[in-house]
């Protein structure tokens, strides 16, 4: 009789310790629900939902904010997208520089910062890492959502063994969750399908002529601090390296394989016949070798792991004691960008995009991001 | 000693005889051109730009191939090896070479003078750039490189083995001039 009540309290004293554990952890997860906040410039002309050019995506965890900054005289439209891969904090950082900062004169520029909303809603907790970074402004710290690279699975479940992506490409089954093997996505699709449904028909809808996807890649992969491409926009992307060299930031070009198909720039450029770019810049927190997850790492880029590496000539970017902080990752973006503009004004005269505002190079490597971002609301 | 420094001198002073890095190869080209990359890689493109801003008349063909050279007077080799160019083409290493070999090949039996730019800088190195740089430089009449890419020297000491004009540039965008005045 004792035996069986020392038995129950035992079970009892499990039981608590586990619905605690449960609903500790699932607060955890369910706080990256929380959204992050974006304070647009001034020059904001208006918010729109993707839903709003691909209404079936209404309330979906896929609907997305597109923020629109229109110049005084219509001309050519330009479309930023970060956050494709929500583990890329480069990518969404520059996007949200540039919807802080920008002002336009001439054209139209819309900027998605979190193209794959859903995937900002967890962060793959196997990989052990940090579910937000702070950034310190003169206000106080902004916080911001460290996610991952798929779409959350409690939005798009199950993934198929073999995915055929709506390009007909074959992959691996949770390639159905990554945004980035998606285009031009699926009209009556999954979630991700939709989302890249909806940034198709906004390019066709907004009638977008130049196109810009910011992402990161681990250090050991070969395409980094790079400017992929499209085929036609070959000269626009070798002008804007040149640009580049000159004010010092070293980048390569690769040119967009024809035959791999369901990625942004690829489709964009296939079936959207815009100018279509991807970008990359490298971060260590992305990549395989990196010692242990943290903000820091996230923040400063400095790895150990990487340091050696980069001795033994196994990666594609010199890495030192120094790392590649988010500052300098989010900046070569900007400047990459900004080089991009330039060379399409330089090639097309007709469709103008003209704009102010964003920071360059060695003002954010010197300031840092937080100088630039609006302070915490 | 001094045999060496006399050497040396000579070099800074008197540029475009093959070693070192003067700022002009003399204009021994002449266009038409067919220019191409030898590995598959983008700076192809940047060739293509500064060739269009030197006036000069040319034809980009990714995937060119001996035929293309009949009426062409200078063949520009753009080196570095991507393998992301080369799964775009769909090509593997082994293609490649033979097609570059095969087109070296012509334009030598044509008498066609070969024209080397490796724009890539370090980033564009490799055992298989390497293998190509080995095989192309020893066969062309002129070299160009960002000298990042040539840090260890391959390119220096493969243009002084075999009496090639070089010029190294710092930037893409520095190799503009030394294009324009290799042209007659």
């Amino acid at each position: 009789m004792k035996r069986q009540q020392q038995k129950l309290i035992t079970g009892g004293i499990l039981l608590i310790f586990s619905l605690a554990l449960c609903f500790l952890s699932g607060r955890e997860f369910r706080s990256m629900l929380k959204k992050d906040n974006i304070y647009p410039s001034s020059g904001l002309t208006e918010v729109q939902k993707l839903s709003h050019y691909f209404p079936s995506l209404k309330g979906s965890p896929g609907d997305t904010d597109v923020y629109i900054f229109s110049g005084e005289e219509a001309s050519g439209n330009l479309l930023i997208l970060g956050g494709c891969h929500p583990n890329e904090p480069a990518g969404f950082i520059a996007a949200v520089l540039a919807a802080e900062n920008i002002r336009v004169q001439k054209g139209k520029v819309l900027i998605i910062p979190q193209a794959n909303l859903s995937g900002f809603t967890h962060n793959d907790p196997f990989e052990g890492n940090p579910q937000r970074f702070p950034i310190s402004t003169p206000g106080g710290d902004r916080w911001f959502r460290y996610g991952s690279r798929l779409t959350n699975p409690v939005h798009q479940w199950p993934d198929p063994a073999l995915y055929r992506n709506p390009a007909g490409q074959k992959l691996a089954g949770t390639e159905y969750r990554n945004l980035n093997r998606n285009f031009p996505g699926r009209k009556n699709g999954g979630l991700t399908e939709k989302i890249a449904f909806g940034i198709m028909e906004l390019i066709r809808l907004e009638k977008i002529d130049i196109a810009i996807d910011l992402h990161e890649a681990a250090p050991e992969y070969p395409v980094i601090n790079a400017i992929v491409f499209h085929e036609n926009s070959a000269e626009l992307a070798a002008i804007a390296l040149m640009e580049l060299q000159m004010e010092g930031i070293e980048i390569r070009l690769e040119e967009s394989p024809k035959n791999l198909r369901g990625l942004s720039h690829r489709e964009w450029g296939d079936l959207g016949g815009i100018e279509a770019f991807l970008l990359e810049t490298a971060n260590a927190s992305h990549g395989r070798f990196k010692g242990k997850p943290s903000i820091a790492l996230i923040l400063e880029g400095k790895d150990n792991n990487y340091v050696k590496a980069g001795r033994l000539g196994r990666l594609f970017v010199p890495f030192d004691e120094n790392g590649i902080p988010l500052e300098e990752r989010a900046a070569r973006h900007i400047a990459a960008v900004k080089a991009l503009i330039a060379s399409h004004n330089e090639l097309h005269s007709e469709s103008l995009i003209l704009f102010s505002g964003l920071p360059d190079i060695s003002a954010l490597k010197k300031e840092g991001i937080g100088a630039f971002l609006k302070p915490p609301k | 000693m001094k045999k060496t420094a006399i050497i040396y001198c000579l070099m800074f002073l008197i540029p475009g005889i093959g070693i070192g890095n003067p700022e002009a190869i003399e204009p021994v080209f002449e266009q038409p051109i067919l220019l191409t990359s030898a590995g598959q890689n983008a700076e192809v493109q940047l060739v293509s730009v500064l060739a269009k801003r030197a006036g000069l008349t040319f034809t980009l063909s990714k995937l060119a191939t001996a035929a293309e050279l009949a009426d062409k007077k200078t063949l520009v080799l753009s080196i570095g090896a991507s393998m992301k160019g080369l799964g775009a083409a769909g090509l593997d290493v082994k293609q490649e070479k033979t097609r570059i070999t095969d087109l070296v090949k012509a334009a030598q039996d044509k008498k066609i003078p070969i024209f080397c730019l490796h724009l890539g800088g370090e980033a564009r190195r490799g055992q298989l750039t390497d293998e190509l740089i080995t095989l192309l430089i020893p066969l062309s009449q002129a070299v160009i490189v960002v000298n990042s890419g040539n840090q260890d020297g391959i390119f220096t000491r493969l243009c002084e083995e075999y009496n090639i004009p070089l010029v190294g540039v710092n930037r893409v965008v520095d190799a503009l001039k030394p294009i324009k005045d290799a042209f007659k």
